[in-house]
C-alpha cells in the first residue's frame, strides 16, 4: 500500500548518500534524515495515546521537515502551525484542533493549555545515540493508511475563527505523484523551498521532492527583501526547480539583477496563490528564455486541480494569463452561477473541527467559490471571488475572521472588513469601525496588532458614526469602497 | 524627500495607528513593510527622484528605516 511518505522510503534504500536537505548551515542525506525521522517517530509512537494530530510549532527548514516525516510515520497527522502568528491565533487553533502534542524548540511555552504535550525537538543526537534516550522500536504503522488523515493545514475561515483543510494520505499522493511526473522530478534535480509547510505549496517541496530522489534546499528567510542576493543564492546553489508565489517573482524580475546573474541551472519555475500580473510575467519570461513557467491553480481544499503551462507567444500585457486545464485527473464543471466546480483524487475529506474531522461528502464536486470561465483554447479562466474571500500576499483571508477580531476589542461598537485592490499584494484588507468613545482608535489598532497576523491586518481605518446598511439590514460592503480612496 | 517617502509609506505600504509618532530611525520591516513593499517604494522613488537604486544594494541595511532610505537615495543623487 503506497502511503505519502512509501517513495521517501524507497529513494532512501536507492540512494542513501544522496542530499535529502540543504539549509544555510546544515544538510541531511536521505540515510541521516531518515534515522532522525525514525528516532523521533518512535519517541511518539510509544508516548502517544490517542490518535490526534501533532501539531508542528517550528521554523520552516530541516527541523520542521523532521517533524512533519516524523509524525507521518509514528502513524498520525501533521498540523503545522506558523510561528508568526499571534499567541492569540495560535491558541484558537490549537484549542479547535485538540493536537495531543506540539513539537517546538526549548522549553514549554506558558500560553500552552496543559491538555496538549509538548516534545522538545532536541539536538541531533552524537553517534546513532537515540533521541531524548529512547530506544524504542518502531511499529511499521505507516502502512495501509492512504484514507488516513495526513495533514490538517489551517486557513482562514468564513464563519469568523480558523479552519482546518484535513486531506487525506490518497489525496496528497495523487497530488504528489502527479506533480512528480508533469514536472519530471528525478534525482538530478536541486529544488529551493521557500513555501511555509502550513501552505499546500510545501506539498510540493516535501512530497514530489523526496519522493524523486531530489535535493531540497531551504531558500533563507532574509533573502526575500534582497532579490539580487536570492538570484545568486539560486545560482550558487545551482536550484533547477523552484514552486513559489508570483508576488516573490515579480520582485526577482524587477530588481533582481537576473541581467546580470543568469540562472543556466533553473529549467522549471511553478507558482501559484495569487494571480501574476501579465507584464510582471512578460518580463520574467523575457530574462529567463529557457525555464519552462507554469501558472498552478487551486484551493487548500483540491490543491492543484488546474494548470497552464506559460506559452510565450500568448502573453499580452493587458490579457490575464489562464488557469488553464485540469490537473492531478481533476474532473471539472462550470455551475450555473460561473463557479467552478472540482471533482479529484485530490480533494480533502472534510475540515477538522473542535477535534474531530467532519467528514465531507466525497461524491460532490467541491465548489470552489471562483468565478470561472472557458476560452476560446479550451483553458479555464479565473475572474475573481463569488463571496467575500481576500487574497492578501498570497494568503486566503476571510473578512469575516478579521470582524470576529475586531468586534472582540472593548471599544469596538461594530465593523465591516473589505478588500482594497493593491497593486502588489493582490488584495488588502481594511476595516470601517464604530466606536465606543470617538478618540480610542490608536489603543484598538494596537490590539488589533497583537490579534491579528500581519496579512490579516487592515492597511486602513475608518471611523464611521454608523455603518451604511442596505433595506435588508445587511451591511452594503459595496458603499464602503468609496470611502477608502483617497 | 524625507515627508514624500513618509507619506507614500504610511499611506500605501504599510498602516500604523500614528504615523506622527513613527520616527525617521523606526525599524520599518518590523513595522511590516514586506518585498512587496520594497519592490513598490523603490519605484516610487525612482520614479519620484530620478535616481536609479541599484538591484545589488536592496537589501535590510538600506530600506529599514525612513533615515537609511534617504541616505541610500542621497548617495545616488550626487
Amino acid at each position: 500500500m503506497m502511503n505519502l511518505i512509501t517513495g521517501f522510503l524507497e529513494q532512501c534504500r536507492k540512494l542513501p548518500d544522496k542530499i535529502a536537505f540543504c539549509e544555510e548551515n546544515r544538510s541531511l542525506s536521505y540515510a541521516e534524515f531518515r534515522q532522525q525521522v525514525e528516532q523521533l517517530a518512535s519517541f511518539l509512537q510509544h508516548n502517544r495515546k490517542t490518535s490526534q494530530p501533532i501539531a508542528i510549532l517550528l521554523e520552516r527548514g530541516i527541523d520542521a521537515a523532521i517533524a512533519i516525516y516524523a509524525v507521518l510515520m509514528s502513524g498520525t497527522s501533521y498540523l503545522p502551525l506558523d510561528v508568526k502568528n499571534p499567541l492569540f491565533r495560535l491558541q484558537l487553533i490549537i484549542a479547535d484542533a485538540q493536537p495531543e502534542f506540539v513539537i517546538g524548540k526549548d522549553v514549554r511555552p506558558d500560553w500552552l493549555n496543559d491538555s496538549v504535550g509538548w516534545v522538545e525537538q532536541s539536538e541531533p543526537p552524537q553517534n546513532g545515540e537515540s533521541l531524548m534516550g529512547f530506544g524504542y522500536h518502531l511499529y511499521p504503522s505507516y502502512e495501509n493508511q492512504s484514507e488516513s488523515i495526513a495533514a490538517i493545514l489551517y486557513t482562514s475561515g468564513s464563519t469568523g475563527t480558523p479552519k482546518g483543510v484535513a486531506l487525506s494520505h490518497a489525496a496528497m499522493l495523487n497530488f504528489s505523484n502527479w506533480a512528480a511526473q508533469t514536472f519530471k522530478l528525478n534525482p538530478q534535480d536541486k529544488m529551493a523551498s521557500l513555501a511555509p509547510f502550513h501552505f499546500d505549496l510545501s506539498v510540493f517541496d516535501l512530497f514530489s521532492g523526496l519522493s524523486s530522489g531530489a535535493s531540497v534546499y531551504f531558500i533563507p528567510a532574509k533573502l526575500t527583501l534582497s532579490p539580487s542576493r536570492l538570484t545568486a543564492w539560486l545560482s550558487e546553489n545551482q536550484i533547477s526547480c523552484w514552486y513559489t508565489v508570483p508576488s516573490l517573482l515579480s520582485f526577482l524580475a524587477f530588481k533582481g539583477a537576473l541581467d546580470i546573474t543568469p540562472l543556466p541551472f533553473l529549467k522549471k519555475l511553478l507558482f501559484a496563490g495569487e494571480v501574476f500580473p501579465t507584464p510582471h510575467l512578460i518580463r520574467l519570461a523575457q530574462l529567463l528564455p529557457n525555464v519552462d513557467l507554469y501558472n498552478l491553480y487551486g484551493p487548500t481544499e483540491t490543491n492543484v486541480c488546474c494548470y497552464w503551462q506559460v506559452d510565450r507567444t500568448k502573453l499580452q500585457p493587458e490579457q490575464a494569463i489562464p488557469i488553464g486545464v485540469s490537473a492531478c485527473g481533476a474532473k471539472l464543471k462550470i455551475a450555473e452561477n460561473d463557479e467552478l466546480l472540482v471533482a479529484c483524487a485530490n480533494n480533502f475529506s472534510g475540515y477538522w473541527q473542535q477535534g474531530q474531522l467532519l467528514p465531507r461528502d466525497s461524491s460532490e464536486p467541491y465548489r470552489t467559490g471562483d468565478k470561472v470561465s472557458l476560452n476560446n483554447n479550451g483553458e479555464y479562466c479565473y475572474h475573481g471571488r463569488l463571496d467575500r474571500m481576500l487574497k492578501c500576499s498570497g494568503y486566503r483571508v476571510e473578512p469575516a475572521e478579521i470582524e470576529t477580531v475586531l468586534n472582540q476589542i472593548a471599544g469596538v461598537e461594530t465593523c465591516a472588513v473589505i478588500g482594497m485592490h493593491d497593486a502588489s499584494s493582490g488584495q488588502r484588507p481594511a476595516a470601517a469601525l464604530v466606536l465606543k468613545n470617538a478618540d480610542s482608535l490608536a489603543e484598538i489598532v494596537k490590539t488589533a496588532r497583537e490579534k491579528l497576523p500581519a496579512y490579516m491586518m487592515p492597511c486602513k481605518f475608518k471611523v464611521l458614526a454608523a455603518l451604511p446598511v442596505l433595506s435588508n439590514g445587511k451591511t452594503d460592503t459595496l458603499a464602503l469602497h468609496p470611502l477608502f480612496d483617497d | 524627500m524625507k515627508e514624500k517617502i513618509r507619506r507614500f509609506i504610511f499611506q500605501e505600504l504599510i498602516f500604523v495607528a500614528e504615523p506622527e509618532k513613527f520616527s525617521d530611525d523606526d525599524n520599518l520591516l518590523d513595522a511590516g513593510l514586506d518585498s512587496m513593499g520594497i519592490m513598490r517604494l523603490i519605484m516610487f522613488i525612482e520614479e519620484q527622484f530620478g535616481v536609479t537604486l541599484p538591484d545589488v544594494e536592496i537589501d535590510p541595511d538600506n530600506v529599514h528605516s525612513i533615515n537609511a532610505l534617504e541616505q541610500w537615495i542621497l548617495r545616488h543623487k550626487a
